[in-house]
């Protein structure tokens, strides 16, 4: 039997590692998608979005475990992603047409 | 979690640290020795024991080499595997690409390229299939050198340190991208928990209990040197970022990264795709003259680092010529390309932007591959530094359990301090079993590389082995004897690595440091001297505390004795 507060632990570990990969991720796409579209150089926009990405992931890392509530965790982890790499998608789609 | 801030991330610290720990030892001891892996190549491959060269000229020496490269049978059974249909005859297949690429340090040069192929990709999205080929040649007589002479330095001990040379679906590196984040975190979150961080920066108390004088080391080799650990992990992350932690730009992103691609090439006149139509190959001399009489007006040192041509043998081949990174900090620059069959320039690169240069110095600042000896041996320092960090956690969370776990009846602490001298003392004992097996194997040997590898994770298996039965002490509240018994182990392995080296090579002390000098082997000699010294006291240490363990014991029966009466 697992214990509630091994479940609990098991919870933000995921939502640490996997969640807040999740968010990176989309950070990443809309991040790099609004530089384009801004007129900043690709490979300048992936640049400059690689070295904050992972100082927002670690941001969210440590806030996961700090957070009081895990439901407002998983909406802001898998939400933001949700929204992020839509709206990154659909600029890309408008850049390219 | 956990109702406050800091219980939290107490929480992380220990538990990510404990786990995570275990690769992270793994990553800051492998990449201190990769600061001078070139110089643990030499000392392993004898052969090649002869002074760093500068890139050969390279239609005497390369363009011969070239013809004889071959694409590498690993690689065209791995691409085999993403294509449909088999793979023709390797003999037949025609070179697309190549590079050469040496550094200040290297007295052998590294050049590799890619051999194009008919077949077409099982997955559509795969395109731009081809199978890659490397070799080694010695750049003063433009001869291969031996392929099965592993370079344990550069080939080993090098991406043991971001890949764990677990090269299965990447697994190696995504688990070394999660320590990093964790170590990241975890140097957050001990800023955090340790209130009063400046006082404890300035204590230490080696005379004090276990716990506490490992608590002070800890502390202090994570504040000293917090701003080297945070870096480091975070470059970690930054330079793999988009070809393996956040490939956004080959995935999500990739339309508009090719869209860019073809922009790009139309703006640098740089030919994104081979024209179909043969052309013949231009003097390469001649244009590493014209590269260097530009770099010359702009005031910056000659030497070249990285050499590529791109569709060779097309219409549309050019030749890059990058600078190297000697005398700077980011790695290689100032690129010039050749149109190949006119030797014309195309393009000579701009100065860097301010976002590139922050990357670039970022990252060099990682790779190192300039030339300053004395911040070669800081970064040493300061991966040792971390290794130390993370090996007193393990102290800690040991010695703060232990007693607890023994009323208890648990084998946590047993288990975690097993795995503690797996990681610490174990893996140096691989890392110098390697050189011993490297110079006792002979030369010779058929697959020596793989005998040595074998070897390697042999010597570090036993060690898990020999730490695991030693450790029921722990179960006890006591202490493993087998720290000592490794440490000892170290100490002795250490000293037949350079007495072996000084009777198979006749490279003795003497001659590397004083009558024929030679600092490579000689520093890999000294390091594994001082080692063996460092092994040593540890071990005569670690005597005290199982002698005062044997005597508390005499006490308290005597006691009982006592109270008997």
């Amino acid at each position: 039997m697992i214990s509630q507060a091994a479940l609990q632990t098991t919870n933000r570990v995921i939502a640490a590692i996997l969640g807040g990969y999740a968010f990176t991720w989309g950070f990443s796409v809309l991040g790099i998608a609004t530089m384009v579209a801004l007129g900043i150089d690709f490979h300048e926009a992936e640049t400059a979005i690689s070295l904050v990405a992972f100082l927002v992931f670690l941001g969210l890392f440590l806030w996961t475990f700090a957070a009081n509530s895990m439901i407002r965790v998983w909406l802001v982890l898998a939400g933001g992603a949700g929204v992020m790499m839509s709206v990154g998608l659909m600029l890309q789609n408008s850049l390219l047409s | 979690m956990l109702n406050s801030l800091r219980m939290s991330m107490g929480w992380v610290h220990t538990w990510m640290g404990l786990v995570l720990g275990f690769v992270l030892m793994i990553c800051f001891f492998f990449g201190a020795l990769s600061v001078f892996d070139r110089e643990i190549d030499r000392w392993a491959i004898p052969d090649t024991r002869f002074e760093p060269q500068p890139m050969p000229s390279f239609d005497k020496v390369l363009k011969p080499v070239f013809e004889q490269l071959q694409p590498d049978p690993v690689d065209m059974a791995a691409t085999e595997r993403r294509v449909v249909g088999s793979l023709p005859d390797p003999e037949t297949l025609k070179l697309e690409s190549l590079f050469a690429y040496n550094t200040h340090r290297d007295p052998v040069l590294l050049i590799g390229g890619e051999f194009a192929i008919p077949n077409e990709p099982i997955d559509p999205a795969d395109d731009h299939q081809h199978v890659h080929g490397r070799a080694t040649v010695n750049p003063a007589t433009g001869e291969l050198l031996n392929d099965d002479a592993l370079k344990i330095g550069s080939d080993w001990f090098y991406p043991m340190h971001f890949s764990l040379n677990l090269n299965w679906m990447m697994l190696g590196y995504w688990i070394v991208g999660l320590a990093a984040l964790v170590m990241l975190a975890g140097l957050v979150s001990g800023v955090i928990i340790h209130r009063k961080i400046f006082r404890e920066f300035f204590t230490f108390r080696p005379w004090k209990n276990l716990f506490r004088s490992s608590l002070d080391l800890h502390n202090m080799t994570g504040v000293v040197a917090l701003p080297f650990h945070f870096f480091f992990a975070f470059t970690a992350l930054v330079i793999f970022a988009s070809n393996i932690y956040l490939p956004v730009t080959h995935t999500t992103l990739k339309p508009l990264h090719e869209h860019h691609e073809m922009l790009e090439a139309a703006r640098t006149g740089l030919p994104h795709e081979p024209s179909g139509v043969a052309a013949p190959l231009a003097s390469v001399d001649a244009m590493v003259a014209e590269a260097k009489r530009r770099w010359a007006e702009r005031d910056m040192a000659g030497d070249v680092g990285f050499l590529t041509i791109n569709h060779l043998g097309d219409e549309n081949a050019y030749v890059s010529i990058y600078r190297a990174g000697s005398d700077r900090v980011a790695l290689v620059g100032e690129g010039i390309h050749f149109d190949a069959s006119t030797g014309e320039v195309i393009r000579e690169e701009p100065p860097r932007s301010v976002v590139s240069s922050i990357d670039e110095f970022l990252t060099g600042l990682h790779l190192q591959h300039f030339e300053h000896w004395m911040l070669r041996w800081l970064y040493v320092f300061g991966g040792l530094l971390g290794a130390i960090c993370i090996a007193t956690g393990f102290v800690l969370f040991v010695e703060k359990r232990k007693a607890r776990h023994a009323r208890n009846g648990s084998q946590g602490s047993r288990i975690v301090d097993a795995l503690a001298v797996t990681t610490v003392t174990g893996m140096v004992l691989a890392a110098v079993g390697m050189l011993v097996a490297n110079r006792l194997l002979p030369a010779d040997l058929a697959g020596k590389g793989q005998w040595e590898q074998t070897a390697f994770w042999s010597v570090w298996g036993l060690a898990f082995l020999h730490a695991a039965l030693r450790s029921s002490p722990v179960a006890k509240a006591r202490h493993n004897p087998a720290w000592r018994e490794q440490s000892l182990l170290v100490g002795l392995m250490s000293l037949s690595a350079v007495g072996l080296n000084w009777v198979t090579t006749g490279d003795h002390l003497i001659k590397t440091v004083f009558t024929d000098t030679y600092w490579a082997v000689a520093g890999v000699d000294l390091s594994l001297i001082v080692t063996a010294l460092v092994a040593f006291y540890a071990a005569a240490k670690l005597r005290a505390p199982v002698a005062a363990q044997q005597k508390e014991q005499a006490v308290s029966r005597n006691k009982q004795v006592n109270a008997y009466d």
